[in-house]
């Protein structure tokens, strides 16, 4: 079995400290950064996410994976940067004022940075105000808003009005997700794309750029 | 009392339905209090329970809705936001197996917000007619396991560490039961085991994790002559099975647009399991007219008719902003609803 393709079934095992010993084997063996993120991290992070979405694994197994890839992506990075391999794109991310849970949140930006994405995550408890400004700071793609809470799921759309009334909405990608949420309602505040789980957001976000 | 299966089949066979919307927070605004008061004064929250059981009187109302009730009496850190539940707040550092030790010499029946649920519950038991069943929150053990070692760490801990998990498991399990014996003792007819971060898990994990657990509780309601409910949000279509193997006299679950299919899983627990449920609570209910409520109610009810062994209920708690006209519509709706079969 390749180095590579050993890195992807380390990945979909969620075996950390082996993707991060294989990925410095990979790059010992001249293996270009992209080339381990194209064919070993990325491969890998889609079937965990296929078999999420097929119901053959669950969150905690999808997280032992999104960190064994995080820890490898990270070693990469400054080979990615060396080689002037540029992000396929930058989201800023984060979960809504007044919602401290960040699971969801956490597993998305870890997905979106394995699909090759630059992710800022902004944390949790974000206030509309904050992600205007981090929005005009960082000039991201796309923007990445969760909520968990029934009660604080209006704060995304309170968020996507703050954009509108200060004319910046035309300017980003909004995104949204969380367990209260549905298709129906993100398209209802005005939202640009709702992804039920953490494997779709990638796919959602490629989707969303391309437009 | 009678027991919620033999209530629910009673009012079917009079070709009508129990209705119960898991009602806590709009009771704020009717009786003009906030979140943070009511949570920490058990005569505030008694008042806010009051008022919602005088203006829509409910066959079964809960108390407040609170995930945070045992985490703070076991003493982690919690915030009170004026008009948002209590919430506990994430951990700083990483959690240590000796904390346990030190968790374990805490007595819940010393807390002094924990025993404000408690005396809620005492005073709905007391005050309200006998025709409404009085209902209590407990968090479930891996939801509260959660809380303690945060919730991530704990998705972490259950691929990895799975025995040391079990572990604290077992110790949330100790802390729930402490809190459900002082409930029944108030006169709780219904204990209901908020089990939210349930959902992120696959069957074998949520059996070894929480309805394994879950089991004891069942027992101590029982031998109170009460019932136990469990409510999972989201979509636990996964989890059914392992959910009504527990032993639960009912099941509250989430609503159809997050895939939960009330009547296929009619067709597959025991009858004498009652399925409560499954209204959106953040979509209609909140920001349609009551015609919309109304007819998504019937709706709800009609798919419903095959099966005697169902509550009408909402999929999860109605948040504070709903209309209090909608909720309305909603009692209204299940009440004049015939059954046809």
């Amino acid at each position: 079995m390749s180095v590579l393709e050993q890195i992807k079934e380390n990945v979909i095992a969620g075996n950390e400290s082996n993707v991060v010993e294989l990925t410095q084997k990979a790059l010992d063996e001249d293996i270009g950064p992209e080339e381990i993120l194209n064919d070993g991290f990325i491969p890998g992070m889609e079937i965990v996410g296929s078999k999420f979405q097929a119901n053959e694994i669950y969150v905690p197994e999808m997280l032992i994976s999104a960190k064994a890839m995080k820890a490898g992506v990270k070693l990469l990075e400054p080979f990615l940067t060396e080689a002037g391999i540029e992000p396929i794109g930058k989201v800023v991310i984060g979960t809504v004022k007044g919602d401290l849970h960040d699971i969801g949140k956490n597993l998305v930006a870890m997905m979106l940075e394995g699909g090759g994405f630059e992710v800022i995550d902004v944390g949790v408890d974000v206030s509309p105000e904050k992600f205007m400004d981090l929005v005009k700071e960082k000039n991201p793609d796309i923007l990445g808003l969760s909520a968990l809470l029934t009660t604080t799921m209006g704060e995304i759309k309170n968020v996507i009005d703050a954009f509108k009334e200060n004319s910046l909405r035309n300017d980003i990608k909004i995104m949204v997700g969380g367990a209260p949420l549905t298709e129906d309602y993100a398209k209802e505040i005005g939202a640009d794309g709702y992804s039920p789980d953490a494997a779709s957001a990638v796919d959602l976000a490629k989707k969303l750029l391309g437009e | 009392m009678k027991r919620l299966i033999d209530l629910a089949i009673s009012f079917y066979s009079e070709n009508r339905r129990l209705v119960a919307p898991l009602l806590g927070f709009p009771g704020i605004k009717l009786a003009g209090s906030s979140i943070k008061l009511a949570q920490q004064n058990h005569k505030e929250h008694f008042k806010v329970i009051g008022s919602l059981v005088d203006k829509f009187k409910p066959d079964i109302q809960f108390v407040l809705m609170d995930l945070s009730v045992e985490a703070n009496a076991l003493g982690l850190n919690t915030i009170f936001p004026p008009n948002e539940s209590a919430t506990v707040l994430k951990k700083d550092k990483e959690f240590n197996m000796d904390s346990l030790d030190s968790f374990r010499k805490i007595s819940f029946d010393g807390d002094s917000r924990l025993l404000g649920y408690v005396k809620t519950v005492e005073l709905m038991k007391l005050k309200f007619s006998s025709s409404v069943k009085v209902g209590a929150y407990v968090t479930g053990p891996y939801t509260l396991a959660g809380l303690i070692i945060g919730a991530e760490e704990a998705g972490l801990m259950a691929a990895r560490e799975p025995d040391r998990l079990e572990q604290i498991c077992i110790f949330t399990t100790r802390c729930i039961t402490e809190y459900t014996r002082l409930l029944l003792s108030a006169g709780a007819d219904a204990v209901c085991l908020l089990e939210p971060s349930g959902v992120m898990l696959g069957p074998s994990h949520f059996e070894k994790f929480s309805s394994a657990n879950v089991k004891k509780i069942v027992e101590i309601c029982h031998q109170a002559d009460s019932d136990c409910i469990y409510h999972v949000c989201g979509n636990s279509m996964h989890l059914i099975e392992k959910m009504a193997e527990s032993g639960v006299d009912g099941l509250s679950l989430d609503s159809k647009d997050t895939g939960v299919d009330l009547p296929a899983i009619a067709k597959k627990i025991p009858k004498n399991i009652v399925m409560i449920g499954n209204m959106n609570p953040t979509k209609t209910i909140v920001y349609g007219s009551p015609e919309e409520v109304k007819e998504e109610v019937k709706t709800l009810l009609a798919s419903m008719d095959d099966f005697p062994n169902f509550i009408l209920s909402t999929g999860c708690d109605l948040p504070l902003e709903t209309p209090l006209d909608n909720i309305s519509a909603f009692m209204e709706t299940g009440r004049n609803y015939t059954i046809s079969i």
